[in-house]
């Protein structure tokens, strides 16, 4: 029975969504369920489960490891599941989507992103992968209806399965490397390597599963799919990927990465370097000229996980510690703003042009602040979440003597600000039409506040949450 | 505890504005949030003036000191203590921030609730950068302050408010985030020597770092404080943020905002990388003399009243800047107390400045003229304020100006000499402006029946003129507080200044003294 020990919360995760597959299959038409309901029961049985496994670290079939660092980001996973279902609530029946698909579909993916972040054997991490990559698809092209949906689902899907192909031939490189595709025995066959250095073998696999990594986290030069996806997907689904695939492919990455693949640190540390400091260059600069939201935080994710990469980058648990606490700080900023994207949106006007905020503060005072909370917060200012994760991610940067890609990182940062301020200038400074504005509910207020919490609360006493992403990583490598 | 009862008590009373003025936007709560913000302002000038009651002027260190845990595997303290440079600075800041909540009494009718709020918040902040003796927790007020600052332009501004609040935001956070960097590389400096990182500015001021290394980050210290302050060629963005900004605004940022950056140079750049800041000091100091004359002759040119206030706060940086980089007695004394001068005058000149434009909704030197006879009182303390700008003897601009002038005399007299000629640029545009506005026949027929002073606009003016001319009899009272700290700093400067001179025993220096003599 303990050899299941490790994989209860993606078992309750994946029962929630069983049960809301079901729930869906005995509602009457029109009948209204609270499914959404049962999302909650599951992330937060999830979110227990993770707590009473802190410390124990317990590992099923070899393959899956619940240390304190899959730990950590299944808690991450479960905040941005409730969040989503909180906001979701209102928008599912709002917009029409088809809930039971929709939940199901959501905590499938999040099963498939604890997976993957708690996998130890490359296998894994690609069927995780799938999982969490084949519901995402299906999340983007929800409304079926919608021809930017479909066309999006379609693009996210035909270059997600070629980076999945990408992926699959790096781990075949590997195991013939090393025989196996278990991360401890890899790592024991590169570090057996004497002096001739990795054989080429080795490299190619590596660079291979960058090319795969990269695609997921959307890093440059393999982010073209992330402004179509986003911006075709439902604003909701949009929040839930943008910051739950993030989260649940670093996790991934940087076990990967930085404890069997160090040996090769010598090769892929510069060229990952590259990738970063495009990545951030490029997300910010085209951001700028963006005038639709979802485009515009699209690009924001895309400079983010630029951001993240520095910690990869700086591989040192400074930087470890950092991407944990980054992903969180992300997590909650991010799901905040385009949550209240998503809640202002109604199906004839999905709210997501720029102008659409123009005098916002006039008819909702409470969102425009709060939305102007989010986006300090996306932007690096203190005191909010954002400002600590960037602070922790580019002293990790500058204590391995990465200089110039810390100064590119804060660079681009005030290049972002630029950005998310042309919404607070909408918001604040323009007059707008008397538009309806839809209600806000009481759940995604409850959502909203959660999200706000979080914010000032890792902005201004960051202090414990910095010392669990410490430990979390002390762990494992 | 008095030190951050002082910081965190307008935030407190900018939490109260918002939830007393209600949700929306409500005129009829209006009165009840600028008496709240009012009173908290008040309070906290209060609360400043007490600290300056209980504070040991003959002391150089640190006082009301409050160090606790932060993030301690990290080095971050929440470490606060005011010395006698800050502290005058915190009561200059506590001092002008009712003065500007009255100055947009009446102005400012949109969103009160809201305004109140940034303004307190900002008072926090900038509060909370004077005591922060912990690099973290100082860059955390530093780039907070920006917010408000931003929202105040942004919303309450003039026409192309939204163009000046973009350009100050972006502008001064390209500066302060490399600071950022430097910081950081700092407390990996320090955790390589001595095992551990910290944000610590005294230990951090222990440190021996490398030429290079100091090099560099002299640098980025300098440019986020340059922008700031702002030092010629980086003023570009504070024309626009005063012109666009409103009374309030412009009063703060005037005020305190600019002080920050020369406070920075001398609190943080100049002592924690004393070779580069003797490497630097000549050339920081050919940019100031450069902002001086500079801002002086664009300044005369100006037809708008603000944007002539706003170039003429960039020639006077100018000097305190000067008189810094002279790191001697006089020359960082007169700084310091050019400092509180500037904050007094130009923020008194902005006050009047907004009076007129309450008046007649125009800030044109042309639309004017003849004032002398419409509104006497007005124009009598704008005289008073105009003349302690441009530092006649008896005002208090007299004292500091003098006291720079001369520390750059005995540092080195080319810099004293370019600087006089922009001390003389100024009377020359400062009563130009004020002779076009005030005196001759009232030409233009909007300008008749003009309302004088109001009692809430007597409120404003009497402090200010107060002071002014307080400062400039009894300059005394402000410089002796900070003469011990500014001596440490001084020393701790100079005296690290890498050995250029034979070691000289008291013998042998008793005999050149004799040798001298003779």
């Amino acid at each position: 029975m303990t050899e299941y020990a490790a994989i209860i919360p993606l078992l309750i995760v994946a029962l929630a969504g069983a049960s809301a597959m079901l729930a869906e299959a005995f509602r009457q038409p029109g009948e209204r369920m609270p499914i959404a309901g049962l999302g909650l029961i599951g992330l937060v049985g999830a979110a227990i489960a993770s707590v009473f496994l802190w410390d124990t670290d317990r590992s099923s079939f070899g393959v899956i490891r619940a240390d304190n660092f899959s730990l950590f980001i299944n808690l991450t996973l479960c905040v941005i599941g409730v969040l989503t279902m909180l906001f979701s609530n209102e928008v599912v029946e709002r917009e029409h989507l088809p809930p039971g698909e929709y939940y199901a579909l959501t905590l499938f993916a999040i099963c498939g992103m604890m997976m993957m972040a708690a996998a130890t054997d490359l296998l894994v991490v690609f069927v995780a992968l799938e999982i969490l990559s084949l519901a995402v698809y299906v999340l983007t092209g929800v409304r079926r209806a919608s021809v930017t949906g479909a066309e999006a689902a379609f693009k996210y899907f035909l270059l997600g399965s070629f980076s999945s192909a990408f992926f699959l031939y790096g781990v075949a490189f590997l195991f013939a490397v090393a025989g196996s595709t278990r991360l401890e025995q890899i790592s024991v066959a590169l570090s057996a390597q004497g002096a001739a250095g990795p054989p080429t073998l080795a490299i190619l696999g590596v660079g291979l599963l960058a090319v795969g990594f990269a695609f997921k986290v959307s890093a440059v030069p393999f982010h073209m799919w992330t402004p179509d996806a986003y911006e075709g997907a439902p604003t909701i689904v949009t929040a839930f990927m943008s910051t739950g695939v993030k989260a649940a492919a670093f996790g991934a990455f940087v076990r990967v990465f930085l404890s069997p693949l160090e040996p090769l640190q010598a090769q892929w540390v510069p060229v990952l370097a590259v990738i970063a400091a495009l990545t951030m260059i490029v997300g910010t600069v085209i951001g700028v000229v963006q005038t639709n939201i979802k485009r515009m935080l699209a690009y924001s994710s895309i400079a983010h996980a630029g951001y993240l990469l520095l910690g990869i980058v700086a591989a040192n648990s400074a930087g470890k510690a950092a991407i944990l606490f980054y992903l969180l700080s992300y997590a909650v900023s991010n799901l905040g703003a385009l949550g209240i994207v998503a809640l202002l949106g109604t199906p004839e006007n999905e709210h997501d042009e720029l102008r659409d905020f123009a005098g916002l503060k006039d008819s909702r005072p409470g969102l425009a602040a709060l939305m102007t909370v989010f986006l300090l917060s996306l932007g690096g200012f203190p005191p909010l979440a954002g400002f600590i994760g960037k602070w922790y991610i580019f002293s990790a940067a500058v204590q391995e003597g990465h200089y110039w890609l810390a100064i590119i990182g804060v660079l681009t940062s005030v290049v972002s600000v630029f950005f998310y301020l042309r919404i607070v200038v909408m918001m604040w400074m323009t007059e707008g039409p008397e538009v309806h504005r839809p209600r806000v509910p009481a759940t995604a207020i409850a959502g909203l506040a959660l999200a706000t919490i979080a914010v000032f609360y890792m902005g201004v006493l960051p202090t414990r949450l910095l010392q669990l992403a410490l430990e979390s990583i002390s762990t494992i490598f | 505890m008095l030190l951050s009862l002082i910081i965190f008590l307008p935030l407190a009373g900018a939490l109260l504005c918002l939830g007393a003025g209600g949700r929306g936007d409500r005129p009829e709560r209006a009165a009840l949030v600028r008496n709240l913000a009012l009173l908290t302002a008040l309070a906290t000038f209060a609360a400043t003036l007490y600290l300056w009651w209980q504070f040991d002027s003959t002391s150089a260190a640190f006082q009301f000191e409050e160090k606790h845990a932060w993030m301690p595997d990290f080095g971050i303290q929440y470490y606060l203590g005011v010395d006698g440079i800050s502290l005058l600075l915190i009561v200059l800041t506590g001092f002008l921030t009712p003065i500007a909540l009255l100055s947009s009494w009446e102005s400012v009718e949109k969103n009160v609730k809201a305004f109140s709020f940034f303004i307190l918040a900002l008072e926090s902040a900038m509060l909370g950068v004077f005591v922060s003796l912990d690099l973290f927790l100082f860059y955390v007020f530093w780039d907070a302050m920006l917010i408000p600052m931003y929202f105040l332009i942004g919303i309450w501004g003039y026409e192309r408010r939204i163009y000046a609040a973009v350009k100050f935001i972006l502008y001064t956070m390209a500066g302060s985030v490399l600071m950022l960097i430097a910081i950081i590389a700092l407390a990996v400096a320090h955790s390589s020597t001595n095992g551990s990182p910290s944000f610590n500015l005294l230990d951090l001021y222990g440190l021996n770092l490398s030429h290079t290394f100091q090099w560099w980050a002299f640098l980025a210290f300098a440019v986020a404080f340059a922008i700031k302050v702002p030092l010629f060629p980086f003023h570009t963005w504070l024309p626009d943020a005063h012109v666009e900004a409103p009374t309030a605004g412009s009063i703060i940022l005037a005020g305190v905002l600019l002080k920050m950056g020369t406070y920075g140079l001398l609190r943080f750049a100049f002592p924690l990388f004393p070779d580069a800041a003797l490497y630097f000091a000549p050339w920081l100091a050919t940019l100031a003399v450069i902002g001086i004359i500079y801002g002086a002759l664009v300044a005369m040119v100006q037809p708008d009243m603000k944007k002539l206030v706003a170039y003429s706060s960039v020639s006077h940086l100018g000097v305190v800047v000067l008189g810094l980089c002279a790191l001697n007695m006089q020359g960082v004394q007169g700084s310091v107390m050019q400092m509180l001068n500037h904050g007094v005058s130009t923020g008194g000149l902005f006050m009047i400045v907004g009076m007129l434009s309450d008046r007649r909704h125009t800030r044109l030197i042309s639309e004017y003229g003849g004032l002398k006879a419409v509104t006497p009182k007005l124009v009598a303390a704008f005289l008073i304020i105009t003349l302690a700008s441009i530092a006649l003897p008896f005002t208090n601009g007299f004292v500091g100006e003098f006291l720079i002038l001369l520390g750059a005399f005995r540092w080195n007299p080319k810099f004293a000499a370019f600087a006089a000629t922009g001390v003389i640029l100024s009377a020359v545009y400062m009563l130009w402006m004020f002779q076009r506005v005030n005196y001759g026949p009232v030409r233009n027929p909007h300008n008749r029946g003009l309302m004088d002073l109001s009692p809430r606009e007597w409120a404003m003016v009497v402090p200010i003129v107060a002071m002014s001319i307080f400062m400039g009899v009894l300059p005394n009272v402000f410089l002796q507080p900070m003469e011990a700290s500014v001596d440490r700093i001084i020393d701790r400067i100079v005296d690290r200044r890498p050995v250029q001179v034979q070691v000289v025993t008291p013998a042998e220096r008793a005999a050149a003294a004799v040798g001298g003599s003779q």
